[in-house]
């Protein structure tokens, strides 16, 4: 398989001619179709590891699903700058920028699932112009953004680390689109069509839920929001052939800086006088106007092998240091530090981190918020796992800096009181692992009633759904017995719920099963809103 | 009578017939025609849960009295609670196993296993240990099943007398025979849960909103789930803090399980396990009102085995 349809047309009119001229043009070409196959293993197994990413009977998620972002350098570089510690946890990057120091930018072409997405759209769409727009600098200028910014401890990885954006796109809004498809159209047949049909379509259902289809349909709130960024993604290919990869992925600049030293080059070093093909048919445009090949912009993807006229093309190591520096500017590299710098500054004097944030219920285990917002890479892994769907994105409610942390949303879902997941797959221990005793009384906020909505209260009447359900074993809603007459002068006991801040852990159940209409007569209000804590937490960072 | 027209009503809505959903239609006839003065209670205490279960099913004539050959049956357990056996809010897996091992053995075709829990679903059947004793039989006539929400139907319940509709769980209303099997323990709403209460797992909607009059419609949903029999899971009861309960403390070893026909009568019978009246449920209460059964326990022939 090749890395794109228009190569493919190419790969194939090439190879009979080729095969007379060139030597080992058998074996060569064939190193396209081996890339092809190691970047679907790897996509494949992407998919896999973001499927189990669920509660599947045991307490305990038995896999890494988390390695992606593990295996991350660019998280690793700017979890470590933002909270000037180094996280054991992401020793993974260190291969990866091990194996680029020797091989250069192999992750890129062969193994990222982005890239890899992106290579099997562009077998479908293709550029406007033969020519891409080329913006190489912009990938460098992000990542020096990127960097300088974590270093003022202020850390935007989520904007743009290409597994984060993949991940969290995937889990608010491709995941649930898919299932919502497939789930709503059996179950149209389901409800609307005759007996024989259903007894079809279910099995084949039973089948898509075994294997394919998430648990549950979950629901998101920025899905429409992540659905966009992730398609502007691909949509850009209408620019240029792996866009992203070539002119934004600050991952791919970082890579490429590194494998500027990697003597795995691609021989020969200059393209050729007579010949304009390595121009041309790059797909990382990695030829420069002096004919040289960029090793910072190659992603070794081979197909330079496969349609080189001459088969002269040939991957080795031999490379020496290449004098050229990465296509950026000296005042280009100026204004992105710059800009990391200003922006630091800029987010601390929003006057929201003046404000207490009762809404801003952070998951079990996570680190006070300053801490917090520094090492959460915004991947999307808690919010994917969480067994109720209750954990959700911010959007820029709290501001710029944390879009995409996870809060839990009491009323849409609740945290579980014995489930730890959340904790388990967090990459950068923005959530602390939490045993489960740990988890018992780990405080996520506290609930508070409005009486007036309260139908104890507010209408006489008997309720305390929230006592019942309350997980805590001392439990934190208690209740008054009191006394009314109603309308009828009849005399009857009425249970007056009432909260023990001291108990109470915030899971926000009381909240989520609230038989009262609308907004819930009980209310989970974040721990760094609680009065105990105001004062000493609020203010960001 | 009653599920004679429910399965027929419910086959032909299924057939596609219909392309509205059905409302089932309880006939005031058909009330309290179960209803015996002088109903059987049956308890067995001991160790031996299965022998126990067994000991009661068959003073109440044998499985072969409720199963025919080839029936879909529903055996209803609470499952309702993300809590492991010893804390008492879940019926005792071996209760279940034990009654769908029977049913079996009496010749149903399918043996349904379900309740719409309130923590999340699937670590409610996993650390009750309902749904891994049942994967344990290794049996495909046995199913341990998530509710699935296109099976709630809209019902209209005419003798209602809090409750004039609600939707009911599909497989519930059209079992050939439905065993209910609820754990006894505290509630702070209703004063216990027993098996009358049991039939909150087998509606739909949003039942908070029942809280507000709970025990006159748990008894009005009664009237349209009505079990052949109902066995009460006392082998630990939850004295406190219930329905979720979680400490070990309000737990109390009983030892106990109690099975009839009349669903009033073994709740009256369960509820003094723990010290109080029958009539201090009120949801026993509204029960012996609607012509459920009967909740005076003098009137009722009480057997108690020891095995």
């Amino acid at each position: 398989m090749a890395a794109s349809g228009k190569d493919a047309g190419a790969d194939q009119g090439m190879d009979p001619s080729a095969g007379k001229t060139g030597p080992g043009r058998g074996i060569k070409p064939r190193l396209k179709t081996v890339r092809t196959g190691v970047q679907l293993i790897c996509l494949g197994l992407f998919l896999w590891l973001f499927r189990i990413t669920d509660y599947t009977g045991s307490d305990t998620i038995p896999w890494a699903v988390n390695i992606w972002f593990r295996l991350d350098p660019l998280v690793g570089a700017v979890v470590t700058l933002a909270t000037g510690t180094i996280i054991p946890l992401l020793w993974p990057c260190l291969v990866v920028i091990g194996v680029t120091l020797v091989l250069g930018r192999v992750f890129c072409g062969w193994v990222c699932p982005l890239g890899t997405l992106i290579d099997l759209f562009g077998r479908f769409v293709h550029p406007v112009n033969k020519k891409p727009v080329q913006l190489r600098f912009l990938k460098y200028a992000i990542l020096i953004v990127l960097l300088v910014s974590a270093f003022f401890s202020v850390q935007l990885l989520g904007f743009f680390d290409p597994l984060s954006l993949l991940v969290r796109g995937m889990t608010f809004s491709i995941d649930p689109m898919f299932n919502f498809l497939v789930t709503g159209g059996f179950d149209w047949v389901y409800l609307n069509g005759p007996a024989w049909l259903s007894d079809l379509t279910e099995p084949v259902y039973d089948v898509f839920k075994s294997f394919l289809l998430p648990y549950k349909q979950s629901f998101f709130f920025l899905s429409v929001f992540s659905f966009f960024l992730l398609a502007a993604i691909f949509v850009l290919e209408l620019a240029g052939r792996r866009f992203w990869c070539r002119n934004l992925c600050p991952l791919g600049a970082m890579l490429g800086v590194v494998s500027k030293i990697s003597p795995f080059r691609r021989i020969p070093a200059r393209a050729c006088k007579d010949c304009d093909m390595c121009r041309t048919d790059c797909p990382m445009d990695a030829v420069n106007e002096n004919r040289q090949i960029m090793t910072e912009e190659c992603n070794l993807c081979m197909d330079c092998l496969a349609y080189c006229p001459k088969g002269i093309t040939s991957f080795q190591f031999k490379g020496s240091l290449q004098k050229h520096l990465p296509d950026i500017g000296r005042r280009q590299v100026l204004a992105a530090g710059l800009l990391g710098i200003a922006l630091p500054v800029v987010i601390r004097t929003d006057a929201l981190s003046r404000l207490p944030a009762p809404d801003v219920i952070r998951p079990p285990g996570a680190l006070a918020e300053k801490d917090f917002l520094a090492t959460c890479v915004r991947c999307g892994e808690c919010m994917k796992v969480c067994i109720n769907n209750a954990l959700q994105p911010l959007f820029l409610e709290q501001g710029l800096a944390p879009v995409f942390t996870p809060v839990l949303v009491p009323r849409l879902g609740y945290c579980e009181f014995n489930c730890t997941l959340c904790t388990q797959v967090c990459p950068t221990r923005a959530l602390e692992p939490l045993d489960l005793a740990k988890k018992h009384t780990f405080v996520l906020g506290t609930a508070w009633f409005d009486k007036n909505r309260c139908i104890p209260y507010a209408e006489q009447r008997p309720c305390i759904v929230c006592e019942e359900h309350c997980p805590v074993h001392d439990k934190a809603i208690k209740f008054h017995t009191i006394s009314v007459v109603d309308d009828q002068n009849r005399t009857m006991a009425l249970k007056q719920p009432y909260v023990r801040q001291d108990l109470c852990i915030g899971c926000g159940i009381c909240e989520n099963v609230c038989p009262v209409v609308g907004t819930a007569a009980v209310r989970v209000a974040a721990k760094s809103s609680m009065p105990d804590t105001f004062g000493s937490g609020t203010s960001y960072p | 009578m009653n599920r004679r027209k429910f399965l027929k009503q419910v086959t032909l809505w299924s057939a596609g017939m219909l392309m509205v959903p059905p409302v089932f239609d309880i006939s005031p006839a058909a009330l309290g025609a179960k209803t015996d003065d002088a109903p059987d209670i049956f308890a067995a205490k001991g160790k031996d849960i299965q022998a126990m279960v067994q000991t009661l099913v068959d003073a109440m004539g044998g499985m072969a009295r409720f199963v025919n050959k080839g029936d879909t049956v529903v055996v209803k357990p609470n499952i309702g609670w993300d809590r492991n056996v010893d804390q008492g809010a879940n019926t005792h897996p071996m209760v279940v196993t034990a009654l769908a091992g029977l049913a079996l053995e009496a010749g149903a075709a399918k043996v349904l296993v379900f309740d719409r829990t309130c923590n999340e679903e699937r670590r409610c059947y996993q650390n009750s240990g309902i749904k891994p004793a049942l994967d344990a039989m290794d049996d495909r006539r046995v199913a341990c099943e998530y509710i699935d929400d296109r099976k709630f139907v809209p019902v209209q319940i005419k003798n209602g007398r809090s409750l004039k509709e609600w939707s009911f769980y599909k497989d519930a209303l059209t079992a050939d025979c439905y065993i209910n099997v609820p754990v006894a323990k505290h509630h702070s709403s209703s004063g216990l849960t027993l098996g009358l209460k049991n039939a909150m797992g087998v509606i739909g909607g949003r039942r908070g909103r029942l809280h507000m009059d709970l025990s006159a419609r748990i008894a009005d949903l009664n009237l349209v789930i009505q079990p052949d029999f109902t066995l009460v899971d006392a082998t630990r009861i939850m004295l406190r803090n219930g329905p979720s309960g979680g400490r070990p403390s309000d737990v109390k070893i009983m030892d106990t399980l109690i099975a009839g026909t009349d669903p009033v009568a073994v709740d009256a019978y369960a509820t003094t396990l723990f010290g109080l009246e029958p009539a201090d449920v009120q949801s026993t209460v509204e029960g012996f009102h609607r012509g459920l059964g009967q909740m005076d326990l003098s009137k009722c022939r009480i057997t108690v085995f020891d095995t």
